[in-house]
C-alpha cells in the first residue's frame, strides 16, 4: 500500500458522506424547487416574486438581518479590542462569556428571552418603572424583541471573527503610532481599524447569513405576524406541506446566502493566508 | 513613554464590558433562576425557592424520552463524526492529496452554509429515497454538521506536532498501521478529544435539523423545549433547559482542559 492509497482510505469515509449527505441533500433541494407535475416548471418562484405578502416577508428579512449585523459590529469590534489586550486572566473570563452562549442551545437562550422581554418581565417592567414607556408598552411579538434575541445569538460569531484578526496585529504598530503623537481614539480610528477591517467584514457577512437563515429565535421572540423568510420555509415545510414551494424559497435564501458567502470565504482566505 | 489610554475612556471600557456581559449572560441567567421557582409560572427574579420542577422533569415520560434520544443520538454523533472526521484530518494535514487545499474547504462547508438549507434539502431526499425520516437520518444529519468541528481541532493539533515523529517510526521499521495508531493518533488525541466534546455539544443542542427531521416518537430535547415554548412554558421548561446548560458548563471546561478554550477561540 502506498501513501496516496493510505491517504485515500481516510479521507474516503468523509468525502462519500459529504457528497452523498451533504451536497446530495442540497441539489435534491434544487431540483424539487423547479419541479411541478408537467415537468420542469418556474411557478413557485414566480408565485413567491408575485406576491407582496412574501416580497413583505423578503424584505423584512433582508431589513432586520442589517440592523442586526449592524449592531453586533458594533458591539463586537470594542468587545473584540478590549478581549485582546487586556491580561491573560480577564481575557479567559470574557471568551467564556463569549463562548458559553454561543454552545448553549439557541432554543434555550430564546427562551430566555421570552421570560426577560414578557409583559411582566424584568425589561418591561424596568422601563415601565423608570417612566420611560407607556403601560401598555409590550416588547414581545415585536421586530425590536427579534433584533434583541439575535443580537445576543450572533454577538459571540462576530466578536470571535473580529478577535482572530485582531489578535494577529503587531501591538508595535500601535506603539509606534502613540510615539509618533496619535492619541489613543486616532490610533484606534486610523490603525487598528483599517487591520481589524478583514475581521469586521468578517463576522457581518456570516452575522447577516446566520440571521437571515433562523427562524428559532425570530418565531419565538416575533410571533406568526410577524414573519421571516426561514419561518415561513419552516411553515411551508410542517405546516401547509407545500414542499415544492418550500424548495423554491429556500432556493431564493440559499442564492442570497451564497452571494454574501463568496466575499467572506475570499476575506477569510486572505486573512489567513 | 506614550501617554496611556484616557481615565475616561478606561471607565467607558469597564460600563461597556459590564453591559455587554450582562447581555450575553442574561438568558441563560434567567432561565436557570426560573428554574428553581417556587410559583406556577415562569418568572424572574422567582417566586420562592424549590427543586420542586427539577422533580417533576425526572417524573416526565415526555422529558425523559427526549432526553434519551438526544443523548443517544449524541453519543452515536460523537462516535461517528471523531472516526470519520479525525480520520479525514489526518488526511488532509499530510498535504499530499491533490486540491488538499479545496478540500479542506469543502470539508468545513457544513460550518458556514446555515443548517436550515441542509435541513430542508436532507428531508426531501431522504422522503423521496426512503420514505418517512428515521432515527438514522437524524444520526446522520447531525454527524455532517458535526465533523467540521472535528477537523477544525484536530487540525489546529497537529499543524503544531512534530513531523518528523512519523519519519522516524518509518525508519525504525513500524509499519503503516502501527505508525497510523502508535504514532499519529496519540499526536492528535488531544484534538480528536475535543473535536469530540464539541460534536457532543453539537448534536445535543442543534434545533434546525431536529425540527424538520422530527415526528412522534423522533423528538429530541431542543425540539421538546420548542414545543413547550410554542404554547405555554412552566417552569419544568426553565428546568430542563438549566440541565442542559449545566451540560454545556461541563463540556466547555472539559474542551478547555484537553485544548485551552484560547487556543480555539482565536483561531
Amino acid at each position: 500500500m502506498s501513501d496516496r492509497t493510505e491517504n485515500l482510505l481516510l479521507i474516503l469515509p468523509g468525502l462519500l458522506l459529504l457528497a452523498l449527505a451533504f451536497f446530495l441533500p442540497i441539489f435534491q433541494m434544487l431540483a424539487l424547487s423547479v419541479s411541478g407535475p408537467d415537468g420542469p416548471t418556474l411557478q413557485h418562484f414566480a408565485r413567491f416574486l408575485g406576491d407582496p405578502y412574501y416580497l413583505g416577508i423578503l424584505w423584512r428579512t433582508v431589513r432586520l438581518s442589517l440592523i442586526i449585523t449592524a449592531i453586533c459590529a458594533l458591539i463586537g469590534f470594542p468587545l473584540a479590542y478590549i478581549m485582546a489586550r487586556v491580561g491573560p486572566r480577564l481575557r479567559l473570563w470574557l471568551i467564556v462569556i463569549v463562548i458559553l452562549p454561543l454552545m448553549t442551545s439557541v432554543v434555550v437562550r430564546t427562551f430566555g428571552w421570552m421570560v426577560l422581554l414578557s409583559r411582566s418581565g424584568l425589561i418591561p417592567e424596568l422601563l415601565r418603572d423608570l417612566g420611560l414607556v407607556k403601560r401598555n408598552f409590550a416588547l414581545m411579538q415585536t421586530e425590536t424583541a427579534i433584533v434583541i434575541g439575535m443580537v445576543q445569538v450572533l454577538l459571540p460569531f462576530m466578536a470571535l471573527s473580529i478577535l482572530g484578526v485582531i489578535t494577529r496585529i503587531d501591538p508595535r504598530l500601535e506603539e509606534a503610532a502613540r510615539t509618533m503623537g496619535c492619541s489613543f481614539l486616532q490610533t484606534l480610528r486610523t490603525v487598528i481599524l483599517p487591520l481589524a477591517l478583514p475581521g469586521i467584514v468578517a463576522g457581518s457577512l456570516l452575522a447577516f447569513t446566520l440571521s437571515a437563515s433562523s427562524f428559532v429565535t425570530p418565531g419565538l421572540l416575533g410571533g406568526s405576524r410577524i414573519e421571516v423568510l426561514a419561518a415561513s420555509i419552516y411553515g411551508s415545510v410542517t405546516q401547509t406541506l407545500d414542499w415544492p414551494f418550500a424548495a423554491a424559497q429556500a432556493v431564493i435564501l440559499f442564492v442570497g446566502v451564497i452571494l454574501v458567502l463568496i466575499p467572506y470565504i475570499k476575506v477569510t482566505g486572505r486573512s489567513h493566508g | 513613554m506614550v501617554r496611556s489610554v484616557p481615565t475616561w475612556l478606561r471607565a467607558a471600557s469597564v460600563v461597556f464590558l459590564i453591559l455587554t456581559a450582562l447581555i450575553l449572560l442574561a438568558p441563560l441567567v434567567v432561565v436557570a433562576g426560573a428554574s428553581f421557582s417556587a410559583s406556577q409560572f415562569v418568572q424572574f427574579p422567582p417566586d420562592g425557592l424549590s427543586l420542586e420542577w427539577y422533580r417533576k422533569v425526572l417524573s416526565s415520560r415526555d422529558y425523559l424520552s427526549a432526553g434519551w434520544t438526544s443523548l443517544q443520538i449524541a453519543l452515536l454523533v460523537t462516535a461517528s463524526a471523531t472516526l470519520i472526521g479525525g480520520a479525514a484530518a489526518i488526511a488532509l494535514h499530510r498535504n499530499q492529496l491533490p486540491g488538499s487545499q479545496s478540500l479542506s474547504a469543502l470539508f468545513l462547508s457544513p460550518l458556514v452554509l446555515p443548517t436550515i438549507i441542509y435541513a430542508i434539502g436532507m428531508l426531501m431526499l431522504w422522503s423521496s429515497l426512503f420514505g418517512p425520516v428515521t432515527f438514522l437520518t437524524l444520526w446522520i444529519g447531525h454527524t455532517v454538521v458535526a465533523i467540521p468541528y472535528v477537523i477544525r481541532t484536530t487540525l489546529a493539533v497537529l499543524s503544531e506536532s512534530d513531523p518528523f515523529l512519523e519519519e522516524a517510526a518509518r525508519t525504525m521499521g513500524a509499519r503503516r498501521l502501527q505508525r497510523l495508531w502508535l504514532v499519529v493518533v496519540p499526536q492528535c488525541a488531544p484534538g480528536l478529544a475535543a473535536g469530540a466534546f464539541f460534536a457532543f455539544n453539537v448534536s445535543f443542542d442543534e434545533a434546525v435539523l431536529s425540527l424538520f427531521l422530527r415526528k412522534p416518537g423522533l423528538t429530541t430535547l431542543p425540539v421538546q423545549i420548542y414545543g413547550q415554548l410554542e404554547f405555554s412554558p412552566d417552569p419544568s421548561v426553565a428546568a430542563v433547559s438549566t440541565i442542559m446548560i449545566a451540560i454545556t458548563v461541563i463540556l466547555i471546561f472539559c474542551i478547555d482542559r484537553l485544548l485551552g478554550i484560547r487556543n480555539f477561540a482565536e483561531t
